[in-house]
């Protein structure tokens, strides 16, 4: 257990602050190793350029020595005396003893060893605006005929400046990159590592059971929104879903619960016929029939539920044959026709082709009878249902038209789940809700989508299965 | 005959039993898989009626090892898996027959007289008569009294499936199976008036009624002289 967590390794322990602390290093050192290369190349082609001119003046005037002897190198330096104002250039003509002959120098510089050929620097004195000046000065000396000297240097404060106000440049841009970067990686680590914590805030929201909690989207499109996206959708799907099952349990109970009340109701009855003094036994059938329908009805509908549960959860791979649609819709039409007939109401089938489909045939066989039977329920004495299959190319249409009451569009998206009638009251009392949603989950089974649309007047369930469950 | 009953719940097992001698069986009952699996290799039995999940071994198992044994005992599955795909896998199995928990007594002592009297009347026959009734396999038409009667082609499956079981019991849920392969109970009673219809067609005009109606079972052919 660490005792007592310091800030510093809090930090630390955030990736992106360890990412930021890490890339600064990098661009700091990069940043340092290219600037302090620049500054040294610069350095050395600035001294290489005063050593050229330098050296070509001294030649010059050893030249001029050869040529003209000492008087002509005097005339010369004279007529540069005042050079070290305009070009900073420095001259000495000295004798053997070092005594000045021409030049701009009052005096051989001291703590110069004259040594031929050889480059040294010094200082010298400058008297500017009253004030002695020091100036740093480059120079080569020469070794001329008869034993004199010559100096031949450069005021070299110019470059100097130049070279120190560039390793001041250097330092302060290093300096001030890390620094900027040290500081953006920070606030980045910090708006990551306050983003993750809200995420998780929320996500320990939604687990004390809180699922309409959605993570936040900040329009900023970087990855964090891409994650938050998926996040919500996903929540959003959980959402529907469980509310779906709360629904689904709150019907069940009620749904289940109604008719084994009324079984209960029966049975207690029954014991109540057989205390001693009660009336006489009926008959057993008129006490013990309509309980057993009511649990038929419970059987019936945990049956139902039992499909529809194992219609969503499963997939095709445990069973897929081969069905022909048309000709499973023609047997399930020819099944329901003289019931149908019966309750008033007209039938007809259009199903001209062959329409084969891989899938489980009981299933479809269950969504075919469902709708059936809905129509059979909703459509009152004198209405028509016509059923039809088409094969179309990459795909099979199922629908059941009919011309009862329809589903209003509101009600439609309800209709499919599970428990949901529509309708009056009275109508509630029939079926188990269950029919519709099962066909649904059928039908998503298969790759398709159950779809319910207005057949102006009437009800329209259109279910197209896509090309895939097609073989 | 003599029944097998494999069945661990003690409640179920006393309640079938009873039901069953009282119809006429004679049952033995094994509570577990395994006593089901001796019993059933070593005693002769008509039918085995086995419970599907079971201590030891389950009802699948002991029908594949009964097979595997040569016994062709047929075996009625109870089971409260009733998905197609559980359905399947219990024939798949060997198992002559299969019913999903809970079920109706009628319909389990409806299926039980189905197996015992399966090869009774022979597969290869083409025609089968019950009083006046007779019905020409080969033409597909029926005729009673003399008179041809004219039927769809699925009222005709419906009354071979009941003439060949003529005087047994027939459930909605075994016509549904037979004629048109549905392995599920539709929530109407659609079977109903397929039967009506065909009742009007082969016992209308007629003195004595072939077709009745079973409470609480279903429906049987025959002769009620």
């Amino acid at each position: 257990m660490p005792a007592e967590e310091r800030p510093f390794d809090r930090i630390m322990r955030m990736s992106s602050a360890r990412l930021a602390l890490f890339y600064g290093a990098l661009v700091t050192v990069l940043i340092s190793i290219l600037l302090v290369s620049v500054y040294l190349v610069t350095r050395s082609a600035l001294e290489r350029e005063i050593n050229a001119v330098i050296r070509a003046e001294a030649e010059d005037l050893a030249d001029d020595m050869r040529l003209g002897g000492v008087d002509s190198v005097a005339a010369t330096l004279r007529l540069r005396k005042d050079s070290w104002g305009r070009t900073g250039a420095v001259f000495l003509l000295a004798d053997e003893h070092f005594r000045p002959v021409a030049g701009n120098l009052s005096e051989w510089p001291r703590d110069v060893v004259a040594m031929p050929s050889s480059t040294v620097e010094f200082e010298i004195r400058a008297l500017e605006r009253d004030t002695d000046v020091f100036h740093p000065v480059a120079a080569r000396i020469e070794r001329l005929d008869n034993g004199y000297w010559l100096l031949v240097g450069a005021d070299t404060s110019e470059r100097n400046t130049v070279l120190r106000r560039f390793g001041l440049a250097t330092f302060w841009g290093v300096g001030l990159t890390a620094l900027c970067i040290w500081l953006l990686g920070a606030a980045y680590a910090r708006r990551n590592a306050r983003r993750v914590r809200e995420y998780a805030t929320t996500c320990e929201t939604i687990m004390q059971g809180d699922l309409t909690q959605r993570l936040r989207v900040d329009r900023s499109h970087d990855e964090f929104d891409a994650l938050a996206n998926a996040v919500n959708a996903m929540l959003a799907a959980l959402e529907r879903q469980t509310t779906t099952l709360r629904a689904a349990f709150d019907s069940i109970a009620h749904d289940l619960r109604t008719p084994l009340y009324r079984l209960r109701v029966r049975l207690e009855e029954a014991q109540l016929r057989r205390a001693p003094g009660a009336e006489a036994h009926r008959d057993p059938e008129e006490l013990f029939g309509p309980a057993l329908e009511e649990l038929d009805r419970v059987q019936r509908t945990l049956a139902t539920l039992l499909a529809i549960a194992r219609a969503e959860a499963q997939g095709l791979t445990t069973h897929g044959d081969r069905v022909n649609l048309a000709e499973l819709a023609a047997n399930m039409v020819e099944l329901y026709a003289p019931g149908m007939r019966a309750a008033g109401l007209e039938v007809s089938l259009q199903a001209p082709e062959p329409a084969p489909l891989i899938g489980n045939r009981q299933l479809l066989a269950q969504l075919i009878t469902n709708l059936l039977e809905n129509a059979l329920k909703y459509v009152p004495s004198g209405g028509h249902v016509w059923v039809s299959v088409h094969n179309i190319p990459g795909a099979i249409s199922f629908t059941v038209r009919d011309n009862g009451p329809g589903v209003a569009p509101e009600d439609r998206a309800a209709a499919l789940r599970p428990f949901v009638r529509v309708g009056d009251a009275a109508d509630r009392a029939t079926g188990s809700g269950l029919g519709l949603s099962l066909a649904a989950a059928v039908a998503r089974l298969h790759g398709a989508q159950l779809t319910l649309g207005d057949n102006a007047p009437g009800l329209i369930v259109q279910c197209d299965f896509p090309a895939s469950a097609t073989p | 005959m003599h029944l097998l009953l494999i069945e661990d719940d003690a409640e179920a097992a006393r309640f079938l039993a009873k039901g069953l001698r009282e119809s006429g069986y004679v049952v033995d009952i094994a509570s577990d898989g395994r006593e089901g699996l001796f019993r059933a290799t070593e005693g002769s039995y008509d039918l085995i009626v086995a419970d599907r999940q079971l201590p030891h071994f389950d009802g699948l198992s002991i029908v594949s090892m009964l097979r595997r044994n040569g016994k062709h005992t047929p075996v009625l599955i109870l089971s409260a898996l009733g998905s197609v795909d559980d359905r399947i896998e219990g024939l798949r199995a060997g198992g002559d027959d299969y019913l999903t928990k809970p079920f109706a007594f009628g319909e389990l002592l409806a299926r039980i007289e189905a197996l015992l009297r399966r090869g009774n009347v022979p597969e290869v026959t083409t025609r089968i008569r019950i009083a006046d009734l007779e019905l020409d396999l080969l033409g597909r038409k029926v005729i009673r009294g003399g008179k041809p009667i004219d039927v769809t082609s699925k009222e005709f499956q419906l009354l071979e499936f009941l003439a060949r079981r003529a005087g047994q019991v027939v459930t909605r849920t075994m016509l549904l199976e037979a004629v048109w392969d549905l392995h599920f109970d539709p929530q109407t009673n659609v079977i109903d008036v397929h039967i009506s219809r065909l009742r009007a067609a082969i016992d209308r005009g007629f003195e004595r009624p072939l077709l009745h109606t079973v409470r609480g079972a279903g429906y049987v052919l025959r002769d009620a002289g």
